[in-house]
Formats: structure tokens, sequence, C-alpha cells
């Protein structure tokens, strides 16, 4: 009996430790630096907090509305990949590609299993347009993977966009291949 | 005013003189008096300007200083050509300030259409500058001018004599105390700057950490919009440049990019994508939504007033990638006039009217080219060296400041709408983009 409630014990004070742990782990950056407010923490474009693996605080699986352990380990698994994975443009076109479409099927299928989950879209462009015209272009990349979201099914309510033109990109190199992995957008999982 | 008579007078005089002595074989004096300096046969008029004399013993270093920022003001205006001073025969120092103690005939042979002698005397903080413009060739004196301040504007007061020495032989004032905002990288943040007209007291205006870009002087140069994500998002703030405030002008969900002052008001118009597409939006200076410009189904973006405000240049993407087109504003009738190449963006308008300045995709480049507001002419003015985007135009319509990869990474430069005159204007490291030429400050 002793024995049992001492595991016990122990396991919940384990539990509580790595509750704690998480936390610290997923402390919001500070006001105007987190992705989809200003877009200039580390890692970004690669994957933001919570794909880091770890759980998150009590109060985000709140938001969630997740509950179970299995739920969140489902969450876990598919966020990683949903903010991962990006979908690309061809050069001045903001139209989505047979591929993209694909890819956005996945992201329309995690939207509506985590109606909760607050997503903003990032647009990009490659740096070999002018500035204010890219913005735009940007912007018009990341409403287009929203309207197909949207037009799937998936919630208008937690989505937003932002363009980030040509100034975040994700490859330095002065060639195709780079310019490429430049061209997307980028999904971003803020809670 | 007196000074001003004498002008007039001596214009006169030179209308005689100038024909005999040049031997141009083409323009006769009465031309120059309305220089056309767009025309690349234009030749600059030689002007010597020793340093100038000081007259106390404090700030030794200003005689040469004052000099060579008046000989610089002149030679970036296109209009001049400073002679240099290694050839002077003369101890400035030493050598006389007025008419009667000026030998001439030196200057003469040294090929100086004009000369410039200036004078300083400083006590403590202020300043006593004089500085007189001498006719070689008519031996006489054009116009002096005398000014009073505190010491550390003595730039200032220099650019306002290069104005007078402008006015006084072209008709028109110099440009010399306007000032270019400009984004400054800096690591991974973007700061909006700004620097004088000859690249001097670069001076940093915001300091909010964060991505700024795209400034834009109101009309009595008083405030800057810009774009910044601090707040999440692209806004579009104001920041006054006497005290510093700053304050949102729009935050509207989406896009608020591309902020331009509409001429003569303190109305703006922006690029929001609010309704579902960028387009262009007539907004007051505190944001309300006064009209909806120019609307479509693609992408609408970089308004450039036409100097009467009632006309504006942007970009669209309609015919599948980006022209140029001009809007009416009352009319609401729109027309394209780029039908050069594929990639044409960031309409400048001229403060003259005259030409709309943009950036065109020429041979995989960016090039800075000029179109007449109707789409008659286009001019390329620079030819593939790196990458040259976003013109601005100064306050006399003379010239272009744009930002090029040319010298590495992206700096601004500045030529002439001839083609002519290219010059650095920014020397710092990081990289400077997206100009913007502030308006005359004398308000002239």
């Amino acid at each position: 009996m002793r024995c049992h409630s001492l595991v016990r014990g122990l396991l919940i004070l384990a539990l509580m430790v790595g509750t704690f742990a998480c936390t610290k782990q997923n402390v919001p950056s500070q006001p105007g630096f987190g992705p989809g407010a200003g877009g200039l923490s580390e890692g970004e474009g690669t994957g933001g907090p919570g794909g880091t693996g770890g759980g998150l605080g009590d109060a985000r699986w709140r938001e969630l509305g997740l509950s179970s352990e299995q739920e969140k380990q489902e969450f876990l698994a598919k966020s990683q990949r949903f903010e991962n994975e990006d979908i690309y443009f061809d050069y001045d076109a903001y139209t989505l590609s047979e591929p993209a479409k694909r890819i956005l099927d996945e992201k329309v299928a995690f939207v509506k299993r985590f109606p909760k989950a607050k997503v903003t879209i990032e647009g990009h462009c490659d740096d070999r347009g002018t500035t204010e015209y890219n913005l735009a272009l940007g912007e018009r990349r990341a409403n287009s993977a929203l309207q197909y979201i949207i037009n799937s099914g998936g919630s208008r309510a937690n989505l937003t966009t932002i363009s980030y033109g040509k100034e975040h990109p994700a490859a330095t190199g002065n060639d195709e291949a780079s310019w490429a992995k430049n061209r997307r957008d980028h999904f971003v999982l803020n809670n | 005013m007196v000074q001003k008579k004498q002008s007039i007078a001596w214009w006169g005089f030179l209308l005689i003189v100038g024909a005999i002595a040049l031997a141009w074989g083409e323009a006769a004096w009465a031309q120059r008096v309305t220089i056309d300096i767009t025309q690349p046969s234009f030749e600059r008029i030689p002007i010597a300007i020793p340093d100038f004399k000081r007259q106390a013993a404090e700030q030794t270093q200003l005689a040469r200083e004052m000099g060579e920022t008046l000989a610089n003001d002149l030679d970036y205006s296109g209009v001049f050509r400073p002679l240099d001073p290694k050839g002077f025969l003369e101890d400035p120092q030493t050598m006389g300030l007025t008419a009667g103690d000026i030998k001439f005939p030196d200057w003469r042979r040294l090929g100086a259409d004009f000369l410039v002698r200036g004078a300083y005397q400083v006590q403590g903080s202020t300043v006593k500058m004089e500085g007189r413009l001498f006719d070689v060739v008519g031996s006489r004196m054009v116009f002096g001018k005398v000014y009073e301040g505190e010491t550390r504007n003595w730039r200032l007061m220099v650019h306002r004599f290069a104005d007078e020495i402008l006015y006084a032989l072209t008709g028109e004032r110099g440009v010399f105390d306007s000032r270019i905002a400009y984004v400054q990288a800096q690591g991974k943040t973007k700061e909006i700057y700004v620097v004088d007209f000859d690249g001097g007291n670069p001076v940093q205006v915001t300091r909010d950490n964060n991505l700024n870009l795209s400034p834009a002087w109101n009309s009595n140069g008083t405030q800057l919009a810009y774009v910044s994500y601090k707040e999440g998002g692209t806004k579009i703030f104001a920041i006054n440049l006497m005290d510093g405030a700053q304050r949102l002008i729009s935050g509207h969900p989406g896009l608020n990019i591309s902020p331009a002052w509409r001429p003569g008001s303190n109305e703006l118009a922006v690029t929001l994508s609010k309704d579902g597409n960028p387009n262009i939006y007539l907004i007051s200076s505190s944001g309300e939504v006064i009209q909806k410009l120019v609307q479509g189904f693609s992408i609408n973006v970089s308004p450039g007033w036409s100097p009467d405000g009632k006309r504006l240049a942007y970009v669209s993407d309609e015919t599948g990638n980006p022209q140029i087109y001009v809007f009416d504003v009352s009319s609401g009738q729109k027309r394209r006039i780029t039908f050069s190449g594929n990639y044409n963006t960031a309409p400048a308008w001229s403060p003259k009217g005259d030409w709309i300045a943009y950036t065109s995709l020429v041979g995989g480049r960016h090039n800075i080219a000029i179109i007449r507001p109707d789409g008659g002419e286009v001019r390329q003015l620079t030819h593939g060296e790196g990458s040259n985007e976003d013109p601005t135009w100064s306050p006399d319509g003379r010239m272009v400041a744009f930002s090029s990869t040319r010298g590495g990474a992206s700096a601004i430069w500045i030529l002439q709408t001839n083609g002519t005159g290219v010059r650095r204007l920014t020397q710092s490291g990081g990289g400077q983009e997206l100009p913007d030429w502030s308006p005359r400050m004398s308000g002239r």
C-alpha cells in the first residue's frame, strides 16, 4: 500500500515536473517578436514553439480544447508536420499547384481536427522582385492558401495571414534552387 | 530686396558676356537662363571655390570644410564643375574678399567662369559666415550674403548659400537642404534613417527594433510615414521629426503598405488588403478611409502622386505581370502606360510633372527608367550595374535617388536625369534601400 502511494506520488510529481519543464520550454517570446506578430524569433521559418517536442502549458491545452493525453500527443505529432511543410509557388505567381493543393489538404485536415488551433499563414517571395510589389504578392500567396482552406470547409475564425514579401528568405543563395525555396507559404501555430 | 535686384541686373549683364566668352556652338546665354540640364549635351559651368577665409582663431578646420561642402553641393547639382583647389595660385587665407582685391585675370586663366569667396568667424557657439559670388569674366560681384547662427548649423548655412548661387545663375533654387529618408538594415532589423543631400549627417529616426520599410515624407517635411511589423502584420505609422512622437495611421487586417502623402493635403494613398485584395485607398492622416481609389481582383500597389495631387501612378498585375498605370482621381479612369518589358514597378512622379521614374526589369536586372506620364517616351537611366530599384525624385525634378547593389551591398545612389553625375549617397555598412526624397526644407 505504502509502495503504491509512493509510486503514485512520484508519478504525480514526475508529471508536474514534466509539465512545468515543458511550460518553460514554451514561454512565448516578447510581443512583436513572435511568429505571426513580427516574426523575428530564432527558428522562424523552420518551425516555431510547439514543434520542438515536449508539451505545452495547461492554458494552451485548454485554449486548444484538448484534454486527453492521446489528443495531446496527436496534436504534437501533427503540428510538427503542419509547421514544417511549406507550399511553394512559381515565379511571380500566387496560384496553387497540384502538389501545393495536396499539402494544403493535409492542412485542411489539421484545422478541421483541431478547430481551435490559431494559425498564421505567412506569404513569402524570392528576392528578385521589388519590395512593395513583393509584399503584395506575398499577401496574395497567403490568401490563396487561406481561400483554399476555407473553401475546403476549414473555419475562417482562427486563421490569419501575414506577408513578409522578400524580407524573410528561407534560403539566401543567388540561384533558382534558393529562389524556389523562398516562394512559399509557411504555416505557424500560435497556440 | 537689394540683393535680388543685383542678381537680376547681373543676369542681364551675363547675357551678353557669356555668349562671347564661352563660344558655344549652340546655346546663347539667353537659352542658358532656362538651362535644360536634362540634356546630355549640357556643359557644366566651371567654378572656383577656394577655402573660406577664417577671421578668428577658432575652428580653423571649417575653412576647408565649408569650401568643400559648397563645392560638393554645386557639383552634385549637376550644373557646376568645381575646379581643383590644388591649382589655385593664392593662399585663401591672405587672398582678398571683395572685387577690388581679386585678381580676376588669374582666375580667368585657370578656366573659372565664376569664383566664390567665403569667410567665417566663430565666436564660442555662434558663427558668422559671409559668401560672395563673382563673375570672373565680368570682373564683378554677382551677389553677397551673410549668415549667422549656431556653429553646429554651419552646414545648413553653406547649403543655403549654394541655393542662392544656383538661384542667381539658373533662376531656380537648389535642393541642398533637402534630405533623403531610407531604410537601414542592421542585423535582423530594419530602421528608418535620414541623411543630408550631400550624404552627411545620417540620423537614425526609428528605434523600433523591428522590421520597418517604405519611409514617405509629408508635404512640408515634418513627418515620415512608414510601414512597420512592430505590432504584428504590416501597419502604417507616422513619426513627427520635430518631437519624435509616433502614432498609428493605418492598422487594418491584412496589408497596410506603400504610404504616399497627397501633395498639398494631409491625405495619403495606401495599399490595403482588408477587403480581400491589395487595393489602393485614400485615407486621412488619422487613418479613416475616405475613398477606394483603385480596386480589382489583381495586385494594385505602390501609389505615386502627380505633383498636383489629381492623379497617381501605381502598379497592377491585372495583365498577368506588374505594369505601371495612371489613375485619375476625379474621373476614376485608369490607363496603362508601360508596354516594354514584363516587370515594371515602383513608380515615382517627378515634382515637375514631366516624367514618371520607375524600376524596370531589363535583361534580367532591375534598372531605373523614366517615362512620360502619357507613356509617350521612355529613357533608361541605369544599365545593369547591379540591381537598381525604388527611384525617388529631388524636389527640383532634376535628380533621382535609388538603391543599387552596384557596389556590393545595397546602398543609396543619386543620378541626374540626363543619366550623368552618378554618385553614392550612403556609405555605412549593412544595406540601405527604399529611399524617399524630402521636399525643400526652406519652403520656397
